[in-house]
């Protein structure tokens, strides 16, 4: 199904203007009522100002800067202690959903901060304690970012789309003959979207979190703007991780394969992505999440899907838990639904790929949340830059606590983390944590 | 036994040798780090099971004698010891995996240490996971003394070496 032709236009009209980077986020109509699909989306990021404090720049991403270093936005009294003045932000729970308490910033703003170039000064001379403001009458409404759809797992929605499918006809079964082989060609997929974390406040994404996951999300805030020690997964070519596929700086150019069986999603900045869609089959469910192949979580998931016309609708599951940096982290219980809707030019020329996915981990959020983007088709394979397939070789090493790089012949202490225990979790914890009380964890070698 | 026939059961036995051995020549990394000739047994508790690593591997902390604690160094950190397996889906679809073995584990496993006396091995044979953590082992035995223990490969537990 199709969007909207004046969808189209506006899309394409917005990709020509603006270039690949700022295209409307619009969710495609499927052209009737449908039981998880096509709902509304209530804002687009790219309406309004920018970012909450982060670097300049369009919607999803950048822009506003803020106050100065040292000053207090007009009209918002500073609250005792927030995040660049506490002693333990592990007391600060019932702070945590007060944007001042992170002085307004928005996770890419705290992120940032730091790490910013030269004459965008926002720690002043006494950081953290100077740290600036972000614009507090800025953020993206919880109502955009919850799932508007009433299913509790990804199982319920794909097989409600399923039989609605099924009760049009379908699902269509293409053949190499009917298959929409242009497809098959080279995206560029930016971050306009609320889970890039530039124009959201903190409490808002908190809002949608476990307790647990809050805590963890604060943790990162904390180290990344406060203790300036950042641990991203790719600075040790740790593995990028499911959620990645939607941070902007992980996934911007794509290729996408399309075949009858398989439809193909790559990508990679500093890791490689790879979203096999497998058409027709079904998932084994006699585990703790479903799955196609042995019970091993695997980093980005085992897909499969369904195609009613030319809409693609998949379900990922089988994921490894894992971290966004500035974001959220994940459990091995996160699965998707989404929706890939072609959008054509008034000639019926593919100009992309519009997604709607939504997120399902009942032990990182609370409800259900949904991220909607574009792929905007670029060329077919026969043109543009080939894939390129990453292999990291690792330069960036913990040093006491501290990501530092190293030259061949320097010899270090180096620490072998728990890879599946949050090892930046155990880095700061070691080292930069130091007198603060976390929350317990289960002591699994004691007995009674 | 006539020479064809003699010559064939040899290739036959040649044969089945390959496929049996040649496991260390298709894994990630050589085995010659380990002592195959020695063999050690525990009974440990699950800290983690990393399915991301060359093969499968579980870090457990070994149990005392008692199978009332586990051994803890001169800082009070229970001893982690390592046992590296097949890959992981391989062993997925014996029985371990993440799910089937959460942190807190019971169970009991032979390896091969490794030559330099660091705390790691290579499985050997058949691995026992007790029921519960309620239902432990007796004093110096293994989990395959457990009633209700599952069996992970056939056989029995090996003697140890040492």
């Amino acid at each position: 199904m199709r969007i909207g032709a004046w969808a189209a236009a506006v899309l394409a009209g917005a990709f020509l203007v603006f270039g690949p980077s700022l295209v409307a986020q619009q969710v495609a109509d499927p052209g009737f009522q449908s039981v998880g699909r096509g709902a509304p989306l209530l804002v687009d990021i790219n309406e309004g100002a920018g970012d909450g404090g982060g670097r300049g720049g369009r919607g999803g991403g950048r822009g506003n800067q803020g106050t100065p270093p040292g000053v207090t936005p007009e009209g918002i009294e500073a609250l005792p202690v927030d995040l660049f003045t506490t002693t333990d932000f592990y007391k600060d729970r019932a702070l945590w959903s007060d944007q001042r308490y992170f002085r307004c910033n928005t996770s890419t703003a705290i992120e940032n901060i730091w790490g910013m170039g030269r004459g965008s000064n926002r720690l002043g001379d006494d950081p953290p304690r100077t740290a600036a403001w972000g614009p507090c009458d800025q953020d993206y409404p919880r109502e955009a970012i919850v799932s508007p759809y009433p299913f509790q797992t990804a199982q319920e929605h794909y097989e409600a789309l399923l039989e609605e499918t099924r009760g049009r006809g379908g699902p269509t079964e293409h053949t190499y003959a009917t298959v929409p082989n242009d497809w098959t060609g080279r995206y560029f997929s930016s971050g306009q979207h609320w889970y890039n974390m530039g124009r959201v406040q903190v409490p808002t994404v908190l809002s949608v979190l476990t307790e647990e996951y809050q805590t963890r999300m604060v943790q990162e805030a904390y180290h990344q703007g406060v203790t300036n020690k950042p641990q991203w997964q790719s600075q040790y070519c740790w593995p990028e991780g499911f959620m990645r596929r939607w941070h902007a700086a992980a996934v911007r150019d794509h290729q996408i394969l399309v075949t009858p069986e398989l439809v193909q999603i790559s990508a990679g900045v500093a890791d490689n992505f790879m979203t096999n869609i497998h058409i027709g089959r079904e998932f084994e469910m006699d585990g703790v999440v479903p799955r196609l192949g042995a019970d091993v979580p695997r980093w980005y998931g085992e897909t499969i899907g369904f195609w009613d016309n030319d809409v693609l609708i998949t379900w990922t599951s089988n994921i490894q838990g894992w971290k966004v940096h500035a974001a959220t982290e994940h459990s091995n219980k996160m699965q998707t639904v989404e929706i890939y809707t072609p959008y054509r030019d008034d000639n019926g020329v593919l100009q992309g790929l519009q997604q709607e996915a939504i997120f399902y981990d009942p032990e990182a959020f609370v409800e259900p949340v949904r991220i909607v983007r574009n792929y905007a088709k670029r060329s077919g394979l026969a043109e543009g830059d080939p894939l390129v397939f990453i292999e990291c070789l690792q330069t960036i090493y913990e040093i006491d606590g501290t990501a530092t790089p190293i030259s061949p012949g320097q010899v270090i202490d180096y620490k072998v983390r728990d890879m599946m225990g949050r090892p930046w979790a155990q880095i700061w914890e070691e080292y930069w944590e130091h007198g603060m009380e976390r929350p317990e964890e289960e002591d699994v070698f004691s007995f009674d | 036994m006539n020479r064809h026939t003699h010559v064939t059961g040899l290739l036959g036995v040649a044969l089945v040798a390959t496929i049996v051995l040649a496991v260390p020549v298709k894994a990630h990394h050589s085995f010659a780090m380990y002592d195959m000739g020695a063999t050690r047994v525990f009974t440990g508790v699950v800290d983690r099971v990393d399915p991301a690593v060359n093969h499968l591997g579980i870090f457990f902390a070994v149990m005392n004698e008692a199978r009332d604690g586990v051994l803890r160094n001169e800082k009070g950190e229970p001893v982690i010891w390592t046992v590296e397996m097949g890959g992981s889906a391989q062993m997925a679809r014996q029985g371990v995996s993440v799910n089937t073995f959460p942190r807190g584990t019971v169970f009991s496993v032979a390896l091969h240490p490794l030559r330099n006396g660091e705390p790691a091995g290579s499985r050997e044979g058949p691995m026992f996971k007790c029921p519960d953590r309620n239902s432990r082992p007796a004093l110096g035995k293994h989990c395959d003394s457990v009633e209700g223990h599952v069996a992970i490969g056939s056989g029995t537990l090996p003697t140890p070496t040492k």
